[in-house]
């Protein structure tokens, strides 16, 4: 069993003993040949039961679980594709800092629509973010670079999947670019308002930062003095600054051209690799601004749905 | 496991397994599980349970190192968990908190309680602490608060001797004027749902946390200018007898409604263990 919160891996793992489960009147019931429910699996059961029970009857349509070794686990939701089935795996690499939390709601809803179009979905939270472990000042991009791998390999475990599909997020799709560049699993990236680099988004951070000080009448001059070690109300590590930095639009460029698609909210927004086809969804985001707003953008998720389902 | 002093476990419950939520429980229990209270954190508007830029994570975890078990859950129609059809938002986070009660019951053993939430969140704290003798402690971040008779006073004062306010009034007389852009359809400000509870309502949880031996922590921010200025307003509004000695009350009008700023994250989390470390010391007593 990879990872302790896969319901469906339970199952599977039962079935394979010729252990049958299934809920009525939302109670778990099975039946098992002699012998075979040893006591460990009964504990799992138990353990698991109300998951076992939500999941036979039908009613969860997403489940949450951590994956990866101890402190380090990531957070992640996997929605099953609707009508079991389904080929294709999309993990959605989230945007950073602020934009993770105006975008939450509409990754969610992302996740569910494309999973009733039949595909698996799996959204997670990088380490240091969300809810999973760490903290981020000890976390740096070649982690997060290295939880999407993870997160893929969780995916097709999870789902059975042979097809790969990324979507990445502003920073998120640097970081899927740069996961991806590094293996041969991913069939297609569509990204969302990519950032450009690193550095660019670093500077994006700091003119946030710097709003949000001089909108605050009420800031001592010692509280403004340590908030501008701050980015948009992140302390990073130097070794996060660093890395970010040093990402550069190599990432983008690293990945075959024709598994590329990216769609913005701004036709003035080049993507910086040249021949990559590209839509254009109208929606202000505001992503350089200090908005606080979560947004739902229905042009934007209709477009990404198309990129993502399209054989 | 995930941490040698901390263990998170996901939760899918109630009915179809709709509500989502997130248990930290410390790796090593440092007393008797039943002395300590189990903190529930609601959302604070919208935003899902990690509350806003993470700050239940932080609270969660740290709590837990001092031995406190705790649950940030997405209440019906927030962050991860489906809204409940046809119910107003106060019966449906009704329903909810029953739902909370028993799947903690499921996996802690049964004890007291303390709500704690932003926005909403202390609103729901608010009128659920009532309906619960479990409830000994609420942490309430910008709660609701009615002007009291100096209130007038101390703004038009503070308007006007605050020197930034002139820095900031001059530097946009000087820039370039800019038109607020309209705002998108799909675009959501996160706080917009407060159903605030009535000075009675919040007057009826603090009377009860008093009998029942507890105690509240209140924090206001920037964000409650427009009906709250000084420290001491609310239990001056509330008048409970009693109140210095089992309530905090702070004013921080220097942090952002959301804590944006990382350095009153830290500033608030500081402030919520030292407050949390009054229940060991009870216990020590």
């Amino acid at each position: 069993m990879p990872s302790s919160g896969s319901t469906e891996n339970l199952i599977a793992e039962l079935e394979q003993l010729g252990i049958t489960v299934w809920a009525q009147d939302g109670r778990l019931r099975y039946k098992a040949p002699q012998g075979s429910l040893t006591p460990e699996l009964k504990r799992r059961l138990t353990d698991n039961k109300d998951r076992l029970v939500t999941l036979l009857s039908g009613y969860l349509v997403h489940e949450a679980f951590f994956f990866g070794a101890g402190n380090q686990r990531i957070f992640a939701n996997y929605h099953p594709a609707a009508g079991g089935g389904g080929a294709v795996l999309t993990v959605i690499c989230p945007p950073l800092f602020s934009d993770y939390i105006r975008t939450h709601l509409a990754l969610r809803e992302l996740a569910m629509a494309l999973a009733e179009r039949g595909q698996h979905v799996l959204r997670l939270d990088y380490r240091g973010t969300g809810d999973s472990f760490g903290d981020l000042s000890e976390v740096a991009i070649s982690d997060w670079v290295e939880d999407i791998t993870l997160a893929v390999r969780e995916g097709r475990e999870i789902s059975g999947s042979s097809v790969v599909r990324l979507l990445g997020v502003r920073a998120g799709a640097l970081l899927a670019c740069k996961s991806a560049g590094a293996s041969s699993d991913v069939q297609r990236l569509v990204l969302w308002d990519p950032v450009p680099d690193g550095a660019s988004y670093l500077q994006v951070l700091r003119g946030i930062q710097e709003a949000l000080c001089e909108r605050n009448p009420y800031l001592s001059h010692g509280e403004r003095r340590d908030a501008m070690h701050e980015y948009a109300g992140y302390t990073l590590s130097e070794r996060m600054v660093e890395e970010l930095r040093l990402l550069d639009r190599s990432a983008y460029s690293s990945v075959p051209k024709n598994t590329l698609h990216v769609v913005s909210t701004s036709s003035k927004t080049g993507f910086p690799v040249p021949g990559v086809p590209q839509d254009v969804a109208p929606f202000r985001c505001d992503w350089d601004t200090a908005a606080a707003e979560l947004i739902v953008p229905r042009p934007v998720l209709e477009r990404l749905i198309a990129c993502l389902i399209q054989s | 496991m995930s941490d040698p002093v901390l263990t998170e476990e996901t939760l899918q419950f109630g009915e179809g397994g709709r509500l989502s939520g997130i248990l930290t429980r410390p790796g090593v229990p440092v007393r008797d599980p039943p002395e300590l209270p189990v903190f529930v954190f609601f959302n604070a508007g919208l935003l899902h349970r990690v509350g806003p830029h993470r700050l239940y994570v932080h609270l969660a975890r740290d709590l837990s190192r001092m031995g406190f078990s705790s649950l940030r859950v997405d209440l019906a129609g927030k962050g991860d968990s489906p809204p409940r059809p046809g119910l107003t938002n106060q019966q449906s986070a009704a329903a909810d908190y029953d739902e909370i009660l028993r799947v903690l019951e499921s996996r802690l053993a049964p004890g007291p309680l303390v709500l704690a939430g932003l926005c909403s969140g202390a609103d729901n704290a608010i009128r659920l602490a009532p309906k619960d003798s479990r409830v000994v402690g609420l942490v309430l971040l910008d709660p609701v608060c009615s002007p009291d008779d100096g209130f007038s006073a101390r703004a038009f004062v503070s308007k006007y001797t605050n020197t930034a306010r002139y820095v900031a009034w001059l530097k946009r007389r000087f820039e370039a004027p800019t038109t607020q852009p309209a705002r998108n359809e799909g675009e959501i400000d996160p706080l917009t749902l407060r159903d605030a509870p009535t000075l009675e309502q919040l007057r009826s949880a603090f009377e009860c946390i008093r009998e029942r031996d507890g105690r509240v922590l209140s924090v206001f921010t920037l964000y409650a200018l427009q009906y709250y200025n000084q420290a001491g307003q609310l239990g001056r509004v509330l008048g409970v007898d009693g109140y210095q000695q089992f309530c905090t009350e702070l004013f921080w009008p220097q942090a952002e409604h959301t804590y944006t700023l990382d350095l009153h994250r830290r500033r608030l989390v500081e402030v919520i263990r030292t407050w949390a470390g009054g229940y060991l010391g009870d216990h020590v007593r």
